[in-house]
């Protein structure tokens, strides 16, 4: 960073004329770099290395705030409990399924609306809006509206179901049907920032690619598979690492649309951490559950890592 | 957002295919929000007619006035505004100071600090839960706004400094040295010449940073549970009774909490966009 003008700059002084206040006033590129860096280094160290440490800390410990006792080492007790706890593997178990349905089925579902959004169409702020809405609203008030959708008596979905002939569905009766409801609901409302991201894939592949597979006689089909679908890969693993991480911590759109019922059949694992750290007050247990859902999403990073460095 | 692009060219050509797929695009973004609505404007007699009306019969306001009465509304409207705002402007700040940093001067281990706000953007903040809840709670500052104003920082300071970064880089450095050599410091310089050239990123990271603290539920719902402090995602779900679901009046706060950032959306949708997808990182 050598510039001309801030030679010009450093050598207008007189020699020797350099006190230890003018180092303050106009400090080194090395010290003011970290100067600039600190506030987001404190900030960081405060809300994440430092709670890191605490966390994996309590997860060692007996520390329920209702018990009024002062923490005391638990070495793996929690760990152990959390393996005789039914309520763990099925929350954890919904959680997984959840993501498995709904990464997956957010990206089909966003592929389409892309492709769909990719259509030239005179006006463009309509399907522009159609898409960002869906992504600006709060996940917890999806939720709600989803709810009100599949309320069994007065739900617009088993209105329409009614009309086509089909016979009404008590969606949140049952363990299986709420699963349902509430895959769908976070796949639309996670689609649309998919489809964004793909939208602005599919923008960047040059016309001449496809003008020369057409030459070839390659088809639409074989267009998409061979052009457009290779093309969109990086994009689309970097949207599919933070939409399988976010799936990981899935609270807002159970909690909003069952609280977890029927039972805990439709309950997260952040459900269920939530639970023990604020209602029951556990926060050793709720620790342990916490180092497991930590270890599932890094787990899912490092997998999609190695995919985009083995296949470049 | 939807030029001629060869990818879909010609395979739906037909003008009247074309509308029918903008309808259905239209539908499926816009048919939650417009059923809350409808809803919102029925009465409590035609909401439990069967089969269900679609459209309002009688439209009538009484939703909106008992939203804002059966719960302190516009002080959840309040909290969430505070907390947003403020939230957006520390994030701003501090995505400014260190974009800077990253964008232009030398350091050491510049991939380094690229590579660790990557990496937080990827980690999952609900694991923290527990250790935040008794941080805040050690500093007293449970049903504060600062307790929710600094973790929705970290939230959004990732994406933030990306955008910036690749704002800051587009600016000519000449501009800059000009500003020093007329007698700026060089922090002067960032803010008076840097950050002005650079508004539509800095414009586009604040929009963001202000919607992920709008949306942001389970932090709020665990730190902030005092009535007084509770923000709207939280305060929302409050109007449910243990077995009562005033819906009508529900919807009606939902379309209240609604309104604000679509209004933002739609006035910015082409830099939200551009923000999404250029260093856009959150689902």
């Amino acid at each position: 960073m050598a510039t001309a003008s801030e030679t010009t700059l450093v050598s207008a002084p007189a020699e020797g004329a350099t006190k230890w206040w003018t180092r303050f006033l106009d400090p080194s590129e090395r010290t003011l770099a970290v100067l600039l860096l600190l506030p987001a280094a404190f900030l960081l160290a405060l809300i994440i290395v430092y709670p890191v440490g605490r966390l994996v800390w309590t997860s060692f410990q007996n520390l329920s705030l209702t018990s009024g006792l002062p923490a005391t080492f638990a070495g793996l007790e929690n760990y152990a409990l959390m393996l005789d706890d039914p309520v763990f593997w099925e929350t954890t178990w919904n959680t997984i399924l959840i993501t498995l349905i709904t990464v997956p089925g957010a990206l089909v579902v966003g592929m389409i609306l892309a492709l769909m959004a990719n259509l030239p169409f005179e006006t463009k702020w309509p399907t522009r809006l159609s898409l960002l809405i869906p992504w600006a609203l709060p996940l917890s008030f999806a939720g709600l509206i989803f709810a009100w959708f599949f309320h069994s008596e007065y739900g617009v979905v088993n209105d329409v179901l009614r009309r086509l002939g089909f016979e009404g569905v008590i969606w949140f009766n049952s363990a299986n049907w709420a699963f349902a409801a509430i895959c769908l609901t976070i796949v639309w409302k996670t689609s649309s920032f998919m489809a964004l991201i793909i939208l602005a894939g599919l923008q960047t592949i040059p016309r001449s690619l496809y003008e020369a597979a057409e030459v070839d006689g390659a088809g639409r089909i074989r267009q998409f598979f061979e052009i457009t679908l290779p093309l969109l890969k990086p994009a689309i693993v970097v949207a599919l690492i933070f939409r399988t991480i976010t799936a990981l911590q899935t609270f807002d759109i159970p909690y909003t649309m069952t609280r977890g019922g029927p039972g805990t059949s439709t309950a997260t694992l952040a459900m269920y951490i939530h639970q023990n750290t604020v209602d029951f007050l556990d926060l050793g247990y709720g620790s342990a559950l916490a180092v497991v859902m930590f270890l599932l999403s890094m787990g899912v990073t490092v997998v999609y890592l190695r995919m985009i460095r083995a296949k470049g | 957002m939807t030029s001629d692009s060869p990818a879909t060219r010609s395979i739906f050509s037909g003008r009247p295919l074309r509308i029918l797929i903008g309808f259905i695009l239209v539908v499926n973004g816009m048919f939650p929000a417009l059923w809350i609505l409808f809803t919102s404007l029925k009465t409590e007699a035609e909401l439990t007619v069967k089969p269900i009306t679609w459209l309002p019969h009688a439209p009538t306001i009484a939703n909106y006035l008992r939203a804002f009465t059966d719960q302190p509304l516009l002080l959840f409207l309040f909290n969430s505004f505070m907390v947003a705002i403020l939230s957006t402007a520390l994030t701003l700040f501090i995505s400014v100071l260190a974009a800077y940093a990253i964008a232009r001067l030398q350091i050491r281990g510049r991939d380094l600090v690229l590579s660790a706000i990557i990496a937080v953007s990827t980690f999952p903040l609900v694991t923290l839960l527990v250790p935040l809840f008794e941080i805040m709670r050690a500093l007293g500052l449970l049903n504060t706004w600062v307790a929710l104003i600094l973790p929705y920082t970290v939230l959004s300071l990732p994406v933030c400094t990306l955008i910036l970064v690749s704002f800051f880089e587009g600016i000519p450095r000449d501009l800059e040295n000009s500003a020093m050599i007329d007698g700026c410091t060089r922090i002067g310089a960032l803010f008076k010449v840097v950050v002005p050239l650079s508004a539509p990123g800095v414009f586009t990271a604040g929009i963001l940073a202000f919607v992920n603290a709008w949306d942001e539920f389970l932090l709020a719902l665990s730190f902030n549970s005092s009535p007084t402090l509770r923000t709207l995602p939280v305060g929302i779900t409050l109007y449910q009774g243990e077995f009562a679901f005033p819906w009508p009046v529900i919807s009606a706060a939902l379309v209240v909490g609604i309104v604000p950032v679509a209004i933002l959306i739609v006035i910015f949708q082409e830099r939200v966009v551009s923000g999404l997808t250029s260093g856009g990182i959150k689902g």
